[in-house]
């Protein structure tokens, strides 16, 4: 579940609980000094603070923009208040309320666990579609969704008057049916920012960053993103939930509009420019734009006057104006947007930062891995392949072979279906025709990450690592997939594997910021680190210099050795190949024209006349 | 007429060219040859401006173009012709060469589009069939006509027989003899070496992002490490 | 059957002024990515230059005109103010950029002008029918019909006869392509903004003369009739978003006058599920240009 009990459990834990007394703390001390007008103001920011978490933990981990989370928050309100109503209020404000509704009485707990189960179901039905539509970080399509059902919602609560109230009448509660001690607040903040950050270290969530990084990798890693993105809405909308039954619970009253865009805007702005990608990001964005906003409103209803100090507000006046709140708020998305996407913290989390002082202690470089000897033999086969696209036949029956231990080199000039095979076999595009196989497995048609937890694992011609992740978490997220999918395998330390790859002076860095070789060195023990039978690497010198491309040679080969794994490498450059190959395929025009040792291909009068053209040299 | 020196351009923290050095003088068909990966798109991609080069500089016609954007590019004289074509699959024939004329006056683009009809009578049959519609060897000669509806200077053509069946391969040959006899000059990034450095008056061999070997055609052609050179020997 | 001919006359009506609304946010995701939460602000815009020129004595006849000039210039301003600097930043960012930017613009509506409703009288004839066998049909649908198929035409003989609309739709396809061809980003991304503003002016004098007031936040509901049209023709794609248009416009008349009368309110949110469904099952298929290049 976590790969460091200290790190991902301990420390987030303890980090979360002082993030919340800080915020709690702040709430107070303004309420302190002004008294009680501010009491309302910190109740409601503190309210916020569990939504804005409640988002974060989608958006965050995902990378899907979500517009719907308020939408959400709407159901759970009305399936809140509809329950904690009690019934004498709701003979006065729903007397036609359906389901003989009108006449449950529940208590707000029970009531908020009713919302809960309302608002998962939604959720889940919603999480089906945007699977359904491949959400993935950044799409559009997903965001739609989520923006319908913040429409519909609005709609549904508008006019079913009979279950809402509709827009004129709402919901409201009884006299001194409101919640009279601020005590759930706090347990509610207490408990979402430990489940956001605890989420965020675990497993799941840390599967649903590599998808957010890359979605490609992640499935190439046997990454299944849709189940993680799941994971990760259900427990946000719990999240969402609990917030929102506060919210109507607090105010007492429930009107469509307090679930709406209004709504959407306040949250999206403190979540963005705190930062997205951090829950200590949010718990900032909601302290910062809760004060700015308490500013603007100020400024904007009665001037410049605040904490006592009065200045002359006639030259500001243009300025000082009703709609100042809401200025504020557009222009803080707006400017960020511009000025800095990634908000105030980018990615920093408050315990992370207190685990590298605190917690880890002095480090000592891993011992080497020692080369394993006697893993699984296990066969790889690709038989008679045909891939077609529209008229333009990429394959026409390749095949090849390759055993584990081995090191089995694919190479051909541009276009000879080099990279077509790498799709074939890493199941990106299903073969017309012929078969694939592990272990005599067939795997035709499985998806990637299926793949990859059967034991074949690729790196990208065009790296693909997960960017704004550590070095160490992009061979730990590998890890954590081997754990489940792989046993039986000897399993390398990832620490050991981050040395082994000459990394470990920059483990903590982000791998977006290494040099190109230390990238490729990082990729390849990531691929190791899932303990695979095969590793395919899809040009793995392309850009590199020729002395670089040499020593990649041994670093491959004995990356393989430490996880006793087969290669299949494919790259242009003949002098690579044969040095690391102990076979080699040729490939021209979606055929292999020849196959053997090293000197055999090099040797061969076919292959210089694919890589020179269809003539000859004289 | 086009002298690029010390070029080097990156993708985030990949060096895909290296200090390249080439030069092509007035009327001259250069070739640019090499393995996948050796940075020939991304030379020619720094050259036309859709990529920023890192350092380096760019000086076509006697005016320092280093890192323009690819419309200032074009109107220096430099045209493109990209990897894959990138026709516009949506629109006909005619609007394709219309938009590759895009920055000469009307009357202008209606000669230009005169003689490319003459140039490529392929194309002149199917004026209004929407490019989609072309076969690869039709949509590459619509893609290189487009590129000559701007009356570049240089012609940049990358691939330009990528993909297409030996027949249109030569039909490609051909067409770069005829604009050679025109005495058009033409910088062409090519996979098929041998018949490039048949068609070349110079060429340089590129690997592993940078400029390798250079000479004439002829020269190239005697060279017998030029197999090993091209495949990493 | 004259009851569905009838529907079908008023969702044509409807239908048109969400065409061109649902055209300009089109326009602009083709050669931006960028969906435009704010394309319903330039009515929100024009519509308080209206309730001002009227206060000084305009007529329709003038305030029309005014109305477009008003939607293009401010189409120009929010792109130069604000879209401009977000060009090529990812689809996240645009999209909060725009959501942005539209409560933005009608906060300081708030600020400046004020948060009530600003009437300005209607032409005469908006409520007025006439009757062709047993329809009854609205002068008002009638103009607004033949002004959007004005529009259309000439919108059109834009897209294929100039060379902007060449550029333009170059652009939409492939934008580092168009550029190699010498299109100018900066020309031909304003080009669309000014057009997507034209086409808004248009249709916000049709629905500024129904309306008949403007109020700061009267954008976001021509805003939500474009976006559902324009995602209803699939995202980017200028036919689908006029068509898109037309089936929204047909679809609400229909569904209000024979969905029960409890659920006939429901109609947008009808609509919007039903696109969240065509998403669902059709997302390749509806974004046409989820793929193309962007600046």
């Amino acid at each position: 579940m976590f790969p460091d009990l200290r790190r991902d459990l301990a420390f987030p834990v303890v980090g979360s609980l002082i993030m919340f007394a800080i915020l709690v703390g702040g709430g107070l001390t303004y309420q302190a000094m002004l008294g009680g007008s501010a009491e309302r103001l910190v109740t409601s920011m503190l309210i916020d603070a569990v939504m804005v978490i409640g988002i974060q933990i989608y958006i965050g981990n995902t990378g899907v923009l979500s517009f719907g989370h308020i939408g959400f928050g709407a159901i759970a309100g009305y399936a809140f208040a509809v329950f904690a109503i009690t019934p004498a209020q709701k003979a006065r404000v729903l007397p036609n309320a359906p389901f003989g509704l009108a006449d449950v009485a529940a208590s707000p707990l029970t009531a908020v666990l009713v919302a809960l189960v309302v608002t998962l179901v939604v959720a889940a039905i919603v999480g089906i579609g945007l699977a359904r539509s491949g959400a993935e970080s950044g799409s559009v399509s997903a965001t739609v969704i989520t923006l319908a059902l913040l429409f519909v919602t609005h709609e549904v609560a508008t006019n079913w008057t009979e279950l809402t109230g509709g827009n004129r009448v709402g919901l409201s509660f009884g006299i001194g049916d409101t919640l009279d001690s601020r005590l759930p607040i706090y347990a509610a903040l207490a408990a979402a920012v430990v489940i956001g950050r605890v989420f965020a270290q675990s497993r799941s969530g840390r599967l649903a960053k590599a998808a957010r990084e890359d979605n490609l990798a992640a499935r190439a890693m046997g990454v299944n993103p849709l189940v993680q993105q799941m994971v990760a809405l259900l427990i946000s909308v719990a999240v969402v939930t609990v917030a929102a039954s506060l919210r109507v619970y607090e105010t007492g009253t429930l009107l469509p509009n307090q679930f709406f865009f209004q709504y959407t805007l306040l949250t999206l702005v403190m979540l963005i420019v705190g930062g997205r990608n951090s829950v200590t990001g949010a718990l900032l964005g909601v302290a910062v734009i809760a004060a700015g906003r308490e500013l603007a409103r100020r400024l904007g209803s009665d001037g410049f006057e605040f904490f006592g100090i009065g200045l002359d507000g006639a030259p500001l006046d243009w300025i000082f104006r009703e709609g100042l709140p809401t200025v504020f708020l557009g222009l803080s998305m707006v400017v960020f947007m511009i000025v800095r996407p990634v908000g105030l913290v980018d990615d920093w989390e408050f315990d992370t930062w207190l685990f590298e002082r605190l917690g880890r202690g002095a480090e000592q470089e891993p011992a080497p891995l020692s080369e394993v000897d006697d893993a699984p033999d296990a066969q790889l086969v690709a038989a008679d392949i045909d891939v077609r696209f529209g008229g333009f036949q990429a394959l026409d029956g390749a095949s090849i072979e390759a055993a584990s231990g081995e090191i089995v080199g694919i190479i051909g000039p541009n276009g000879a279906g080099k990279t077509t095979l790498v799709n074939v076999i890493t199941g990106l595009v299903e073969p017309t025709a012929g078969t694939f196989s592990i272990d005599g497995h067939h795997l035709n048609g499985v998806p990637a990450f299926r793949l990859a937890r059967t034991g074949l694992v690729r790196t990208f011609q065009n790296l693909r690592l997960f960017g704004s992740l550590t070095v160490r978490e992009n061979v730990e997220t590998a890890a954590l997939i081997a754990r489940e999918h792989r046993v039986g395998r000897v399993l390398p330390n990832t620490d050991a594997l981050v040395a082994e790859a000459g990394l470990w002076d920059q483990r903590n860095r982000r791998a977006r910021e290494l040099d190109y070789g230390n990238s490729r060195r990082l990729e390849l023990a990531r691929a190791a680190a899932l303990a695979p039978s095969f590793m395919l690497l899809d040009e793995p010198t392309s850009g590199m210099s020729d002395t670089e491309s040499i020593t990649m040679i041994e670093q491959v080969r004995h990356m393989a050795a430490t996880v006793g794994a087969g290669v299949i490498v494919i790259d242009h450059d003949l002098n690579f190949i044969t040095g690391i190959s102990d076979r080699i395929y040729v490939l021209d025009q979606g055929r292999v024209i020849a196959h053997g040792t090293p000197a055999e291909v090099q040797a061969d009068e076919r292959v210089r006349a694919a890589y020179l053209g269809t003539a000859a040299i004289p | 007429m086009l002298e690029v020196s010390g070029l080097t351009t990156r993708y985030g923290n990949i060096s895909a060219l290296r200090d390249a050095n080439v030069s092509v003088g007035a009327g001259e068909v250069v070739g640019l040859i090499g393995p996948n990966g050796a940075g020939k798109t991304t030379l020619l991609g720094s050259i036309a401006g859709l990529l920023r080069p890192a350092s380096g500089s760019v000086v076509f016609d006697g005016n320092d173009v280093t890192g323009a954007p690819p419309e200032v590019m074009l109107r220096s004289g430099l045209a493109l012709v990209p990897e894959h074509r990138r026709i516009f699959t949506d629109m006909t024939v005619q609007e394709n060469l219309k938009i590759g004329g895009v920055t000469r006056s009307a009357d202008e683009r209606a000669e230009l589009l005169d003689e490319m009809a003459l140039l490529f009578p392929v194309l002149r049959d199917k004026w209004d069939t929407p490019a989609g519609f072309l076969s690869g060897g039709e949509a590459q000669q619509l893609a290189i006509a487009r590129a000559l509806m701007s009356k570049p200077k240089l012609l940049m053509m990358d691939e330009p027989t990528l993909g297409l069946a030996p027949v249109l391969v030569d039909a490609i040959f051909e067409l770069i003899d005829t604009l050679r006899s025109e005495g058009r000059t033409i910088l062409v990034v090519e996979q098929n070496a041998t018949r490039m450095l048949g068609a070349a008056d110079r060429a340089y061999v590129m690997r592993s992002g940078e400029v390798v070997v250079t000479g004439t055609g002829a020269e190239l052609r005697e060279r017998s490490d030029l197999f090993d050179t091209f495949v990493g020997g | 059957m004259t009851g569905l001919l009838q529907n079908l006359i008023d969702g044509l009506g409807r239908g048109s002024i969400y065409a061109l609304l649902a055209l300009g946010i089109a326009v602009i995701f083709g050669v931006m990515h960028l969906l435009n939460f704010a394309h319903g602000e330039l009515i929100t815009v024009s519509g308080y230059a209206s309730f001002a020129v009227f206060q000084s004595g305009w007529t329709w006849y003038l305030v029309a005109p005014l109305i477009i000039v008003v939607s293009v210039l401010a189409s120009l301003l929010i792109e130069r103010v604000a879209f401009s600097r977000v060009r090529g930043a990812s689809d996240f960012t645009l999209l909060l950029t725009s959501f942005g930017v539209h409560f933005l613009v009608s906060a300081m509506f708030v600020m400046y002008v004020s948060a009530s409703v600003k009437s300005f009288p209607r032409p005469g004839w908006v409520t007025d029918t006439y009757s062709v066998g047993s329809l009854s049909i609205e002068v008002f649908d009638t103009v607004v019909i033949l002004v959007t198929l004005v529009t259309l035409i000439a919108t059109a003989a834009l897209l294929q006869r100039t060379m902007f609309g060449l550029s333009l739709r170059a652009a939409a396809a492939d934008f580092d392509t168009a550029r190699l061809m010498g299109v100018r980003s900066d020309s031909v991304i304003r080009g669309a903004f000014a057009l997507s503003g034209l086409l808004a002016g248009i249709a916000g004098i049709f629905w500024l003369m129904r309306a008949g007031s403007t109020t700061p936040t009267g954008g976001i509901d021509p805003m939500l009739k474009g976006v559902l049209a324009a995602l209803i023709g699939g995202l980017g794609s200028l036919r689908g978003a006029v068509l898109g248009g037309l089936a929204l416009g047909m679809a609400e008349v229909l569904l209000r006058s024979r969905l029960p009368a409890g659920v006939a309110p429901l109609t947008e949110g009808v609509v919007f599920a039903l696109i969240a469904l065509l998403f669902i099952f059709r997302p390749q298929g509806l974004i046409t240009v989820a793929h193309a290049e962007r600046v």
